[in-house]
């Protein structure tokens, strides 16, 4: 199901036409068959796209990174409870 | 009954026309007008006056909305010579387009007065009843099928999510599908990991998956990355592609795929499954959030399975 989602994306990415996922998650859940759209607006202080970014490269990702690969910046976010509830906020 | 001459005629009080070196003049300026190309397909193939849009005379009148949603909008219309454009162009008034007109002289003259044509390059026959069905669908078209065939994806994992994923690219024609995966075939990925055969199991998975796709469609040219996605790899793999699609399992690449698309200013198509449950989204650079704005921290491992 996401990967026929995903490669529907694709292509109208590519070719250049209808309404691209961008801002919008869209999940499932297979046992009820819901599909749900969740807005999603870009963080502001996100490490990477925000207004300060603090990942300018991909040094972070490198070995010897304490394994943090990840994980940046001590600004106390923290991880997300469940894998299916993004952290940023809906918006309506 | 009329005769075709009286029709033409009639036509032409109706139909304003313009010259060739008027519509080039028009094109240079960069003004806002729909131009369309009412020959066959055929006819088009063989040359056309960029930027075209291609809609053959027995379908303008249930297709031009796809090309001109605004019926103020100005359009010009051409064919071989300017006798069936004339004609079109006056049905079109007739359905309420208001501003139409008729490249007079049609494509023959354009081309005599020395001006540049378009060709795109040719399909071949396979080709042409392979995605015919493409072609009938306005946003896609024939324009739309040689993007794809002139298209390179990424896909990164050849799993459960990229299974279909390939599948769907392959089949529509995506020319260009890179697939990096570092796994083999295990006879547990045979479920729901649908590239791959009972045939496959301790074979690499991009080799069964460059396979199962050459035997799909012999279009499609597969680059097979035999190998996981590192910080190493990632960049120069990147740059080659005009789009990624996530399928991998774990949020360490995750983050990579994501950290390096933003980077490179590449689309990132994501998805996520889990049990029962999956999520997909577009991450598309300064033009909505990124990987880093839902999740910024990882979840620990234990908590989240991958
Ligand atoms: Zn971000």
């Amino acid at each position: 199901m996401i990967g026929l989602v995903q490669a529907t994306e694709a292509i109208k990415l590519l070719v250049g036409f209808g309404e691209p996922l961008i801002g919008r998650l869209l999940t499932y859940d297979a046992i009820g068959m819901n599909f749900r759209e969740v807005k999603l607006r870009r963080d502001p202080n996100c490490p990477l796209c925000g207004q300060n970014p603090r990942i300018k490269d991909l040094s972070i990702h490198m070995e010897g990174a304490g394994g943090q690969v990840c994980a940046v910046g001590d600004d106390g976010q923290g991880a997300p409870a469940a894998s299916s509830a993004p952290a940023a906020k809906p918006g309506g | 009954m009329k005769t075709l001459r009286e029709m033409l005629a009639e036509a032409r009080r109706v139909v304003p026309e313009q010259g060739p070196a008027e519509l080039k003049a028009q094109l240079d300026r960069g003004e806002a007008l729909v131009l369309i190309d009412v020959r066959d397909p055929d006819e088009y193939r063989d040359g056309y006056i960029d930027p075209a849009v291609n809609i053959s005379r027995g379908f303008l009148e249930f297709r031009v909305a796809s090309a001109a949603a605004d019926p103020n909008v100005p359009i010009v219309l051409y064919c071989q010579t300017g006798l069936r454009s004339v004609l079109a162009a006056k049905a079109l008034k007739e359905l309420g387009f208001t501003n139409v007109t008729n490249l007079a002289g049609g494509y023959q003259r354009w081309v005599q007065s020395g001006l540049p044509i378009a060709k795109d390059s040719p399909l071949n026959t396979d080709q042409i009843q392979r995605y015919s069905r493409h072609f009938l669908l306005g946003p896609i078209g024939e324009k739309g099928q040689r993007k794809l065939l002139g298209s390179k994806v990424l896909l990164i994992g050849a799993g459960g999510l990229g299974s279909p994923t390939a599948y769907y690219l392959a089949a529509a024609g995506v020319g260009t599908l890179g697939i990096m995966d570092g796994d083999r075939v295990d006879i547990t990925n045979l479920q729901r990991q649908i590239l791959h055969k009972t045939s496959d199991i301790g074979r690499p998975k991009v080799e069964s998956a460059t396979e199962t796709i050459r035997a799909l469609n012999p279009d499609v040219t597969v680059v097979p990355y035999p190998v996981r996605l590192t910080v190493d790899n990632v960049e120069e793999i990147l740059k080659d592609y005009d789009l990624v699609i996530d399928g991998s399992d774990n949020f360490e690449t995750r983050y990579l795929v994501n950290d390096a698309c933003y980077l490179q200013g590449k689309t990132n198509v994501h998805g996520s499954i889990f049990q029962f449950e999956g999520m997909a989204t577009v991450f598309a650079p300064d033009r909505g959030p990124c990987y880093r704005c839902l999740y910024p921290t990882p979840p620990p491992p234990g908590l989240v399975p991958s």
